[in-house]
């Protein structure tokens, strides 16, 4: 039986345990099928380790719920960050890794026979050739090291950009405050922070949604493939119940265009052209797994012109069904007392995207948002319950869903109607 | 290249911390662990730190009682490609002005030059950002803002005349505690509170982008001002619970809306739906409000009475207005 560790190999299994106690908070130990008991285990006990002060526990009818508990507007510093900083290492990487740069710390360059040779004249470890050189080659793609080719032979020197030498700029130390908190790879500026002792104690962030950390190890290569017009390949699995049982769906040949958040709801998308389908789709982030970067799409660029005319007619990240061709301009009428509630009409212009406001008539205004799919724009109207006249175009879908819900609703809070079912 | 990566990880930081150092005890070395380790850290780390005669430890440190490090020299950090391409993409972002000054900025485009960006702005799209965000372009924006950075850091007083969210024009002399970044408003504001002779006389939050002078106290505040209580102030009294029914997915798309906030959930195993209590900063219940409403009827307002009362007056104007019309 191996030893508890509370580093990993793997960060996809963890991603998803994290994510698990955060977002519901309400699962326990039975809700995580398909995992071995020991599994279970050990990544709680690591959790638990990593997270200390921010786990609630808590007894539930249906057994002991445990969740990551916080307000994420009054945090400092995102703390799932630390499950980046938890990548397990061998015994050899770590000797390594401070032998070697205390080697090239005293300056000039050196071969792998040389860095071998030092090691043990210095330090009495001997390490094999191969061992040392894929250790250079991997700090040369990190950029710690730079590599000079004499002949034959490969040189390495240690890179001279030192973290101190970029902590130097004035201003420099409030910008990573800031944005180390802030979504778009935020661990990394707290690396930087946290590597030369210094924190955010000033910055917080309000509407925070921090498990988006977890999909940056994704996104990574995301990013690479849309800047390089590449194709990618991955797993999606989604958490709907009627979508296949949970069971994960390989996407081939997807042409990566945007990430796209929602600020409002708390998700973020890949936007990609799927070739298979020949139209776009929105996979979100946090269901996508295992991204390979496939072959160039030699059609990027066309791809791109067509989804930039698409997304004028997106008002989220859906494209809408094709098929439908019933889709007309969603006109929402709006009664607002213009004297003493200007605000909402304010709040409208502020919130409504790609729509068109005008006003009508005394306390009458009309949003016209001619979008490709109005079941999206629906959960945002409804924001504005108390405020709706009148709502026309769009689908008889979405007109009728809204006044069955309202009626649900009237009935829900204990208003009169005999007619609900 | 990916953050997650032993070079960047929690070991590797604190084994630097530890041969940073000249000399160091076994006591030190387990304070250095508890400070910047997890809560397990030191029991599953120290023996490999800490040598021992079996030779199991990692040899980065010789000696016994006081320990030296086996290398010459102190560990040299890099800034990596990895941090060159996230600050470069981070160079391209407006709010880097409120930081830096253009001529740093070039500086720094200059030296990473050679230097890919980890991502291009137009990689990322917010689909629902406010539209009136704030203009970081604004040299007196940038100005205000730095003022107002500068002062939380030397807890200075300042002298603030501005226009309120309901158009009130108000002046007066405040201590800036924290500034606040609204991902959906694009706007800072800053939580300070208001000084009126020598005291603190109530809490407040000022947006930047409102701000029509501002004059620096050079003084500094003397008297501590706690931030916990100060949050506790802002704190709602009694939570608000709902109940979420798994129609429409509802409970993923609520729990994962609602992820920022402070809760507390369980979940019925017979009905399959979702209790939860969510407590909440008293200045946004509007916006609480309205967000729970745009769940429809796949959530219901249980308690307090007087928050489900402001739900159902809004329902109850709707239904008036669209639907019992049509009876």
């Amino acid at each position: 039986m191996s030893e508890f560790s509370e580093l990993i190999k793997n960060f996809e299994k963890t991603r998803d345990y994290v994510r698990d106690f955060f977002i519901y908070g309400f699962k326990v130990r039975n809700d995580f099928t398909g995992k071995s008991s020991r599994t279970y285990d050990d990544q709680k006990r690591r959790i638990e380790s990593w997270l200390d002060g921010y786990m609630k526990y808590e007894n539930a009818k249906h057994g002991k719920q445990i969740s990551i508990n916080l307000d994420s507007g009054h945090i400092y510093s995102n703390p799932l960050y630390r499950a980046y900083y938890s990548k397990s290492f061998t015994d050899n990487d770590i000797k390594l890794h401070f032998f070697i740069m205390d080697i090239l710390a005293e300056g000039g360059k050196f071969s792998v026979n040389e860095i071998v040779s030092s090691i043990d004249q210095r330090y009495g470890e001997l390490f094999e050739i191969q061992t040392v050189r894929n250790k250079l080659k991997e700090y040369i793609d990190e950029g710690i090291l730079v590599r000079e080719n004499n002949g034959k032979v490969m040189y390495v020197r240690l890179s001279e950009d030192t973290l101190e030498s970029f902590m130097n700029y004035n201003g420099i130390e409030d910008a990573l405050s800031f944005f180390s908190c802030t979504s778009e790879f935020g661990e990394i500026g707290d690396s930087i922070l946290k590597s030369c002792g210094k924190e955010n104690n000033i910055f917080l962030i309000k509407h925070n949604y921090i498990s988006h950390t977890l999909e940056d190890i994704i996104l990574l290569p995301i990013l690479d493939a849309i800047n390089s017009k590449h194709y990618i390949s991955f797993r999606t699995a989604s958490t709907k119940k009627n979508n296949m049982n949970n069971i994960p769906k390989v996407i081939e040949k997807a042409v990566p265009m945007q990430i796209v958040s929602s600020v409002q709801t708390g998700r973020r998308f890949l936007i990609a052209y799927y070739e298979n389908t020949m139209r776009f789709f929105s996979f979100r982030l946090d269901q996508i797994k295992q991204v390979n970067i496939g072959g160039y799409c030699e059609e990027y660029d066309e791809i791109a012109e067509r989804y930039n005319r698409d997304k004028e007619k997106a008002f989220g990240i859906s494209f809408g069904n094709l098929k439908d061709m019933r889709v007309s301009p969603l006109k929402i009428v709006f009664e607002i007392d213009e004297k003493n509630e200007y605000y909402v009409a304010e709040r409208i212009i502020r919130e409504k995207r790609n729509g068109i406001f005008e006003k009508k008539g005394e306390n009458i205004f009309v949003l016209t948002l001619d979008i490709s799919d109005p079941n999206e724009a629906m959960h945002w109207l409804k924001t504005f319950i108390g405020r709706i006249k009148s709502i026309e175009g769009g689908t008889s879908f979405v007109r009728k869903r809204f006044e069955e819900d309202i009626e649900k609703m009237y009935c829900m809070y204990g208003g009169q109607n005999d007619n609900i079912q | 290249m990916t953050i997650f990566s032993e070079i960047y990880g929690i070991y590797f930081r604190i084994v630097s911390k530890i041969m940073e150092r000249e000399s160091v005890t076994e006591t030190e070395i387990h304070e250095i662990i508890k400070k910047y380790g997890y809560r397990e850290t030191d029991f599953l780390m120290s023996d490999k730190i800490i040598p021992n005669k079996e030779g199991t430890d990692w040899g980065l440190l010789k000696g016994e009682k006081i320990f030296h490090r086996v290398t010459e020299n102190k560990p040299v950090k890099i800034f990596t490609e990895l941090y060159k391409r996230w600050l470069k993409a981070k160079l391209n972002d407006p709010k880097i002005y409120l930081f830096l000054e253009k001529d740093t900025v070039k500086q720094l485009n200059d030296r990473l030059k050679d230097v890919q960006p980890l991502y291009k702005t137009e990689n990322f799209r917010c689909s629902d950002m406010f539209s009136n965000g704030d203009d970081y372009y604004d040299e007196e924006y940038r100005k205000n803002f730095r003022i107002i950075l500068s002062a939380i850091k030397h807890k200075t007083l300042l002298n603030i005349r501005f226009v309120s969210g309901h158009g009130k024009n108000i002046y007066g002399t405040f201590l800036p505690l924290k500034m606040e970044y609204s991902l959906k408003n694009d706007k800072f504001r800053v939580y300070c509170c208001q000084i009126r002779n020598g005291l603190n006389s109530g809490n407040g939050i000022i947006n930047i982008s409102r701000i029509e002078s501002i004059e620096t106290d050079e003084e500094p505040y003397r008297k501590h001002i706690s931030m916990k209580k100060y949050f506790s102030s802002r704190r709602c009294k009694v939570p608000v619970t709902v109940v979420v029914t798994p129609e429409r997915n509802g409970i993923e798309r609520f729990l994962t809306e609602f992820s920022s906030y402070e809760k507390q959930t369980e979940k019925d195993p017979l009905s399959e739906n979702c209790t939860v209590k969510i407590w909440y900063d008293i200045q946004d219940e509007t916006e609480l409000l309205i967000r729970l409403l745009s769940f429809g009827p796949v959530l219901e307002i249980v308690s307090p009475e007087r928050f489900r009362k402001l739900a159902f007056e809004r329902i109850e104007k709707q239904y008036r207005l669209t639907c019992a019309k049509n009876k």
